[in-house]
């Protein structure tokens, strides 16, 4: 069955084109990792299927609610956020409140946004903050966490929605290397548990790892696509070589 | 400590003594006679000439010219508030106080006066519709307006019940009594027949008490006393004073009554000082100013916050609009703000005098907060917004739950500052009759003959309320510094 569907994406910051017709479905339980040099478009994809950039053509469905270009924060709220309560996103820079405490962080939306109870949004909540190794720390401020830990955080909170898909923008660049591996776990984990997933990562072991397809983005198009296998060890696109070499010579 | 400053004082005065020598010879050197008033008083004492900015007129300056002219000097006119022409006076800021002073046993205490120069009476004025007042004590429990340090003060607060309430202007009892803020106004004839009866709404309900204008000299300087005091006595003599008065249309058969007697040296009568009796008071106006301040700030607090959201996320319309309202607000000083929404707005919305002052502090302020806040908006980063509308937030509560408890903790220290700033602001609001901290201070220092100790028992309590509060500032300062992550 089809979660997500994208057909024919295309954006444009002022009058440069950033994605030119994308394409791209993802099946539930699906893992796709998009790769793809700096610049190419890969955030800007991310962003777009939940509407926070807008788009000029195209259209993007997800679990049967429809983005069309032009819509408005304000005349389109209800439709926007029938998408994005089925979202989960993850940002290259966490974006978890400083000003509420790590279970606050995983609450709130299912308080305000969901209307569960205080009692069972913090119950949801302690509950994801477990499977994201953060039982201890589900009192704590932000500032008192790791930049590894704030992720969890922000893992967590968007887990906490039940989101039919999971976006998750450059997860781990922010972090010191030292921290990578405890988000990327935490990431595996939730693939094995057949979340869908859209995950935009320059980690190529990781998504060699974990991603039942690859996605290759090169200036604002997917230039291949495949299974990680396919892609990653017999990349035919020039771009993708480019990259991998790349990626190898940055090891 | 009260004897040290005494000590010091009269350190100071010696040295002024052996300094100075006569005051008389002193101001036929320097070619003027020195003389204190207040411009504010108006017609027909002493007032800027309409048609020639820069030129005075009233017949307290044709009185000053031709005794400075049987002086032989010239008159030099200083401005002074009215309330502390005395102090000024004692300080040596001008020769004499020539501006409606009357004379009364408090003043006698403190200065030198020479013969009284014009007779008057206490005139209580009402509205026409209100037919029963005749006199004080028809008026137990009503609010009845006077001047600060008026003898008309005296009089009102020696009448039973009587609730005063105090102006700095003439004018502006009257347009309060008819607006049915006041019950009454009590001041001097002159005043009344100038600036009550041309309004038909008002009438004269009676004649209270009688008393004398003279010019105030200091003490120390019987020179100058006889002086001016022989000047006054040979214009009344050659028929001067009397031309001068009916120019102004102030003669009347009170008048040809003065002449007698001489001046009057100081009576050497008790001089209050300030006693423990005064602290009730003090604490009262200490109170009030918090009351008006927490009131305020409760209102800048509030308005500022939909100011900046206005700004922030309104329509353009609506942005234009609290941007312009931003702008005038504090771009125009507050007590301007303050006469406009009190007196400006009185026919069209009649705001009693405490409501008035926590509104006006409160809008002012609105506009300081609305940008305290614009600055947390701003220091909150865009992220933080995405991340819960990602989470299907709607605007409003992205703004209300995300954005706006960050945005609070940015502008906190600030909002802390200002309201200190606006406790001590608050002391403008005595200028639309409100007796707060400061307003206690300058009756009491009127009535105990001094400025110091007044003043500094006056700072003492405002620093009492506002040094705890910079504490805390400084606190959230520290708390709340570390960016949000």
């Amino acid at each position: 069955m089809t979660v997500v569907s994208v057909r024919s994406l295309s954006t444009r910051r002022g009058a440069a084109e950033v994605l030119r017709g994308i394409d791209l479905e993802v099946r539930r339980g699906e893992v796709v990792a998009v790769i793809g040099p700096s610049g190419s478009g890969k955030t800007t994809f991310l962003r777009a299927l939940n509407y926070l950039t807008p788009f000029t053509a195209g259209e993007v469905t997800i679990a049967g609610h429809g983005l069309r270009p032009g819509m408005s924060e304000r005349r389109d709220a209800a439709a926007l956020r029938a998408v994005r309560t089925r979202v989960g996103m993850v940002f290259q820079s966490f974006n978890v409140f400083p000003h509420l405490t790590a279970v606050g962080n995983v609450m709130e939306a299912p308080r305000r946004v969901l209307g569960l109870s205080a009692t069972a949004a913090e119950t949801r909540a302690r509950t994801l903050l477990a499977r994201v190794g953060l039982r201890d720390h589900a009192d704590a401020y932000p500032e008192r966490l790791s930049g590894g830990q704030q992720q969890r955080v922000a893992i967590a909170r968007a887990l906490a929605m039940e989101p039919v898909v999971m976006l998750l923008d450059e997860p781990t660049s922010a972090l010191d290397a030292r921290l990578v591996g405890e988000v990327l776990a935490v990431v595996g984990d939730l693939a094995a548990a057949g979340q869908t997933m859209i995950v935009v990562t320059h980690e190529l072991a990781f998504a060699r790892r974990v991603a039942d397809r690859v996605v290759v983005l090169a200036g604002g198009e997917i230039v291949e696509s495949g299974t990680a296998g396919d892609v990653l060890e017999r990349p035919r696109a020039a771009e993708t070589r480019a990259l991998l070499g790349m990626a190898g010579d940055g090891r | 400590m009260w004897r040290g400053t005494i000590a010091l004082a009269a350190l100071l005065a010696a040295c002024g003594r052996l300094q100075g020598d006569d005051p008389v010879a002193r101001m036929q050197a320097r070619g003027t006679l020195r003389w204190g008033g207040d411009m504010q008083g108006g017609e027909p004492y002493v007032m800027q000439d309409p048609g020639d900015t820069g030129r005075l007129t009233g017949f307290e300056v044709e009185i000053a010219d031709a005794l400075a002219r049987r002086l032989g000097v010239a008159a030099e006119f200083v401005q002074n508030d009215w309330q502390t022409l005395i102090p000024s006076l004692e300080r040596g800021d001008f020769d004499v106080a020539l501006n409606g002073i009357e004379v009364t046993p408090a003043r006698r205490a403190r200065v030198a006066f020479t013969r009284p120069y014009y007779a008057f009476t206490e005139t209580l004025v009402v509205r026409r519709a209100d037919g029963g007042t005749h006199g004080l004590s028809d008026l137990r429990g009503q609010r009845v307006g006077t001047l600060e340090g008026s003898l008309a003060l005296d009089l009102l607060r020696a009448a039973p019940g009587v609730q005063v309430v105090l102006y700095e202007g003439v004018e502006e009892p009257y347009l309060d009594l008819e607006r049915g803020r006041l019950a009454a106004v009590l001041l001097d004839n002159i005043i009344a027949a100038r600036y009550a009866l041309p309004r038909p709404a008002l009438r004269a309900a009676g004649t209270v008490d009688e008393g004398v204008y003279a010019i105030a000299v200091r003490p120390d300087q019987p020179g100058m006393l006889a002086a001016v005091d022989g000047a006054l006595a040979a214009m009344m003599r050659d028929g001067e004073l009397r031309r001068i008065l009916e120019r102004w249309n102030l003669w009347d058969d009170r008048q040809p009554r003065l002449g007698g007697g001489g001046p009057l040296r100081p009576d050497g009568g008790s001089r209050p000082g300030l006693t423990l009796a005064y602290l009730p008071l003090f604490l009262r106006g200490a109170a009030f100013t918090v009351i008006i301040s927490v009131l305020a700030m409760a209102i800048a607090i509030t308005g500022g916050l939909v100011l900046s959201l206005a700004r922030r996320q309104g329509a353009p319309l609506v942005q234009a609009a609290a941007g312009v309202y931003v702008e005038v607000f504090r771009g125009t000083p507050v007590l301007l703000q303050l006469y406009v929404l009190y007196y400006g707005l009185a026919p069209l919305l009649t705001l009693d005098a405490f409501t008035a002052a926590v509104v006006g502090l409160g809008l002012n302020y609105a506009a300081y907060e609305s940008e305290l806040y614009r600055a947390g908006f701003d220091a909150v980063p865009v992220g933080q917004t995405e991340a819960a509308l990602a989470l299907g937030m709607s605007r409003w509560q992205a703004l209300r739950r995300i954005v706006l408890p960050q945005a609070v903790r940015v502008a906190l220290p600030g909002v802390a500052n200002d309201f200190i700033a606006l406790l001590k602001d608050s002391s403008l609001v005595s200028v639309i009759t409100v007796v707060e901290l400061t307003k206690q201070m300058t009756i009491t220092a009127v009535d105990v003959r001094g400025w110091l100790a007044p003043g500094l028992l006056c700072a003492a309590l405002y620093l009492a309320l506002s040094y705890p509060l910079s504490r805390l500032a400084r606190r959230l300062e520290r708390r709340l510094a570390p960016a949000p992550a």
